[in-house]
């Protein structure tokens, strides 16, 4: 009895003590800063819930402007963005199962680079693609549009280098997850005529939940945290109507004036809560729906 | 074979704890110099501390680029611990900084250095860094919005008198309506927010008003319109197509972006450039909106002062030899190499050529200019496209550095 | 039968194509725009390869090795990396074996609380997490780099979703036939997990090899930054990118060691689990 009580110990302990250090303490500063007046430099003056009242309640606001604005703005990014972070991976995946495809590792890495590549290069090779009298929309499509300063093409620009580099993970996930289905199953499948749509909805996708439930619960949570593709690709505009809540919160605790960390933390508190009953939700529908 | 390769790993692992912990020791007799000069001007600087330190000096300097300068700074000034005895800070940043007590003066530091005082520097960016009559920062460069132009563009549509005072005008530019080929501009849209708040001043204006922050007035509505009409009349590159590749692609006739730019202006073959200053409402005045790289000392307790001194002694050297710094574009402070021949082979040297020029150089000393200039930068792409309602923004954007302001002033300093 | 086989197998060929070459064709622009000089680039219309190739930007970037040492960042970086990889690999096969195998009080609830803490974006975190550095004597070392992302949750989610997909017979029989946590951990658990491992370790390293925004608060010496934190040296203050093929080209270069990481890795994870009935669904 004694010796089963110390295993978990030497199994989830050294996390704990990892996460205690690294996460949690850090975390609850955050989350105590959200309380107080803070510059980063002070030391931070408690003022209760004075942040929370003025970003949630104070209409006048700025800051509750911009949190509303940034909030939904984020939310429009998550909804469209995260559907497309799971189905197209999950398709290639599907597609490169197929016994008879070549090129399999080529393919793979095709899809795979671009999320290796960093923001900033990438930003800076899709304006050129989407720019005008430099890129491709303009002179093989012979769009007339400016991209990033028109609605709906601003989130458009935001989507496709979201799209294009972020679904390399997801597939590799997926990828090994399905490797690990049992041939057997297929085959037999196979055996009783099932078509290939069939056998996707009843062995890949049950096989696959609990892989598929962690990459919906993950990209979402990412999602939320968006940051770098719409400063990078359109600074939020045209209009702040692709200025997303962590752009805000950013420039809030980072931005040139003194610094306003305080505010800053509250939203990224908030955000955060967003964020929990989102994924809790997620996961609690999924795992239901798939015991 | 797995375990060995295991080992293997281990073994490298420990023996690098050990080396880590060993090369831990800052120099005493180094000073520790960050700055924000990412790129190219990070060589630059490099190279002037490279020479100094080949002058042996008793203390040598350690320049370090930081691309997040202003983060870490935050960070270092809050743990107490890696605080640099030395950085280059913005001119926006020094009002702030002071109020908050996280710059020493500078005064301890040159007190043994006679050169360096005002005479012998631009007069602005040396006043930039005195608050309250106390001096915390000795300048190092001024960096200006400035207007390129494109002579062959301004020779094929005869435009070039457009040049003769100096001064091109907003109504100079709008004489070109409907006389440009298709697929080319007047002027661009770099750095706008810095146009407009140029603009403010060559209309006699300003952004504040006893100390409170004034955007929503006539003057700022006015500087929007003037601005406005250009892009109404077709004649600014379209919103949201890159103003400054279209500039070096030869589309456009004027491209306001910075001192710094001319580098990689040159770079492009067959571009054919020249500078001059950011349009204006009027013939009879003109601004440049202007910043400043400015040496200064964190509050660090375990600075010693002869340290300090040897601090003195470096600003001392670059106020001497910092040509150098003439390549990054930028317009030297240091009236010693301005008015050395030499800088006459910049570009730059356009601005310092005689005292109405030194005059455009203007620099915002206004303590919360940065929020300011936060809204100015926000808002003004939208208006000048006519994509919000003018009056309704301005309220807004006078209320955002309101809000700002409010919430930064509770927060008392250390 | 064989009918249905080959449509869809054609339908599976042009799906990839199309996704393919929408995913490639960026990449084949990003690459040829660092064979071009800036005035190249500028110059009105679409090429897809250059006109004059030129090596100059990548001379450029290779050359300096006073103020970007490109090829020193990037063995700080491999470094850098193939530690934080090893040892999360440790790290999160112990700890998502216990979240998912072992019995203990509160499992679940412990394990939740955790991974709900790890959602709350750290921003200003960045003050309270480089005390803590400080407080270890890890500024301006790789330490900074290595160990506090072991702290992460989202691989041992991976992990634990994966163990949960993965019946219990096995470790059951060997548990009942007197084997400790440990040999289940070590022999049955560690074998059958290998796939999600390696993805992990993929993930850890990328992760590790793309983070920016942490090094560039840590590190002070440029000699000793990570590749991607040095990259952000090259660019302009004020946002400008000056010189476009210098700044993609040196993007690219940095992004080699993970390709080729990719390629080696990606024979191993789509590797399917053959021991004894393997994973049922």
């Amino acid at each position: 009895m004694k010796k089963r009580s110390f295993a978990p110990v030497f199994f989830v302990g050294p996390h704990l003590i990892l996460f205690l250090i690294f996460i949690l303490i850090p975390t609850v500063y955050g989350i105590y800063a959200s309380f107080t007046h803070w510059n980063l430099m002070n030391n931070p003056e408690w003022i209760g819930l004075s942040n929370y009242k003025t970003i949630l309640f104070d209409e006048t606001s700025t800051f509750y402007n911009q949190f509303f604005n940034g909030l939904k703005n984020t939310l429009i990014f998550v909804v469209i963005s995260v559907p497309l972070l799971i189905v197209i991976p999950l398709l290639v995946a599907v597609a490169l199962e197929h016994k008879q495809i070549k090129l399999k590792g080529t393919i793979q890495a095709i899809i795979y680079i671009p999320g290796l590549i960093s923001i900033s290069a990438a930003a800076l090779i899709w304006l050129l693609i989407f720019n005008k009298q430099l890129g491709i929309t303009g002179n093989v499509f012979h769009s007339q549009v400016a991209w990033a300063a028109n609605q709906p093409y601003a989130w458009i620009i935001i989507f496709v280098i979201s799209v294009w580099g972020g679904v390399g993970g997801n597939m590799i996930i997926y990828r090994a997850s399905i490797a690990g289905v049992s041939k057997d199953l297929y085959e037999s499948a196979e055996m009783d005529g099932a078509g290939s749509v069939k056998r996707f909805f009843s062995i890949t996708l049950p096989s696959i939940r609990f892989p598929l439930i962690y990459t919906f619960v993950m990209t979402t949570a990412a999602s939320f945290n968006v940051f770098g593709q719409p400063l990078m690709m359109t600074d939020g505009g045209p209009r702040q109507t692709t200025h997303v809540l962590m752009m805000y919160i950013r420039q809030l605790a980072f931005g040139h004036g003194e610094s306003i960390a305080g505010m800053a933390s509250a939203m990224a508190v908030l955000l955060g809560l967003v964020i929990l009953v989102v994924s809790a939700l997620q996961y609690y529908v999924m795992s239901r729906n798939s015991n | 074979m797995k375990k060995n390769w295991i080992v293997s790993l281990l073994t490298v692992f420990i023996v690098s704890i050990m080396l880590s912990a060993c090369s831990n020791g800052e120099d005493k007799n180094t000073i520790t110099f960050w700055t924000p000069l990412t790129g190219d001007d990070g060589a630059y600087m490099d190279q002037i501390v490279k020479s100094y330190n080949e002058t042996n000096p008793e203390f040598k300097v350690k320049h370090v680029v930081t691309a997040d300068m202003y983060t870490k700074i935050s960070t270092v000034l809050n743990s107490g611990k890696g605080i640099p005895d030395l950085a280059i800070i913005h001119a926006d940043r020094v009002p702030g900084y002071v109020k908050q007590g996280a710059l020493e003066p500078i005064e301890t530091a040159i007190s043994g250095q006679p050169e360096i005082k005002e005479e012998n520097y631009l007069p602005q960016a040396w006043s930039t860094g005195n608050i309250g009559g106390t001096q915390y920062t000795v300048p190092l460069d001024i960096h200006a919005n400035t207007m390129y132009y494109n002579k062959d563009l301004l020779k094929k549509y005869s435009v070039e008198s457009f040049l003769d005072d100096n001064v091109v005008t907003i109504d100079e530019m709008l004489s070109l309506q409907g006389k440009l080929d298709e697929g080319q501009y007047v002027v661009n849209d770099a750095l706008l927010g810095w146009v407009i708040l140029a603009q403010v001043q060559d209309l006699g204006g300003d952004i504040q008003e006893n100390g409170k922050p004034a955007v929503d007035t006539p003057v700022m509505k006015q500087a929007f319109e003037n601005v406005k009409k250009i892009a109404d009349a077709g004649l600014m590159t379209p919103f949201g197509e890159d103003g400054y590749l279209m500039f070096q692609s030869g589309n456009v006739l004027f491209s306001t972006d910075g001192t710094w730019t001319s580098t990689a202006h040159a770079a492009v073959e067959g571009l054919n450039f020249g500078v001059t200053n950011i349009y204006s409402p009027t013939p009879d005045k003109f601004t440049n909106r202007a910043s400043s790289h400015l040496f200064a000392m964190l509050g660090n307790e375990k600075r010693t002062n002869e340290k300090e001194a040897g601090i003195g002694a470096f600003l001392e050297y670059v106020r001497e030899n910092s040509m150098e710094w003439a390549k990054a574009g930028q317009i030297v402070a240091s009236k010693q190499v301005i008015e050395n021949p030499e800088f006459q082979n910049y570009m730059q040297s356009f601005f310092t050529a005689n005292q109405q020029e030194i005059d455009s150089l203007y620099i915002y000393t206004y303590e919360y200019y940065p929020y300011v200039a936060e809204a100015v930068d926000t808002y003004c792409a939208d208006i000048v496209r006519g994509n919000v309602d003018l009056d309704e923004t301005l309220k807004t954007m006078q209320k955002f550095v309101e809000d700002k302001i409010a919430e930064s002033s509770k927060t008392t300093t250390n | 039968m064989s009918k249905k086989i080959s449509i869809s197998k054609y339908i599976a060929y042009l799906f990839l194509f199309v996704v393919c070459f929408i995913w490639v064709i960026p990449v084949l622009f990003g690459i040829s725009t660092s064979f071009r000089s800036q005035t190249e680039v500028v110059s009105t219309g679409f090429r897809l390869l250059p006109v004059d190739w030129t090596l100059e930007n990548y001379l450029t970037v290779l050359g300096n090795t006073s103020t970007a040492p490109i090829l020193r960042w990037m063995v700080n970086s491999i470094y850098i990396a193939v530690f934080h990889t090893f040892l999360v690999i440790v790290v999160i096969s112990m700890t998502g074996y216990g979240y998912s195998r072992m019995k203990f009080k509160g499992r679940d609830t412990l394990f939740f609380t955790l991974l709900g803490i790890s959602f709350f974006p750290g921003v200003v975190n960045i003050i309270p997490s480089y005390k803590i550095i400080d407080l270890f004597g890890w500024v301006n070392t790789s330490w900074a780099m290595i160990i506090p992302g072991l702290a992460g949750m989202g691989n041992i989610f991976l992990v634990r979703q994966f163990l949960k997909g993965i019946p219990n017979e096995l470790d059951e029989s060997a548990r009942v036939d007197g084997a400790g946590d440990f040999r289940i951990y070590y022999s049955i658990i560690l074998p059958l997990i290998k796939p999600v491992l390696i993805v992990c370790a993929l993930f850890s390293f990328v992760g590790s090899w793309n983070d920016f925004l942490w090094p560039v608060i840590v590190y002070t010496d440029v000699e000793k930054m990570p590749v991607t934190a040095g990259l952000l040296l090259l660019q302009d203050i004020y946002g400008n990118y000056r010189m476009i093929g210098q700044l993609v080209g040196s993007a690219l270069l940095a992004i080699i060691p993970t390709l080729l990481l990719f390629v080696f890795a990606q024979k191993y994870f789509i590797q399917s689990i053959n021991l004894n009935s393997g994973i049922k669904g």
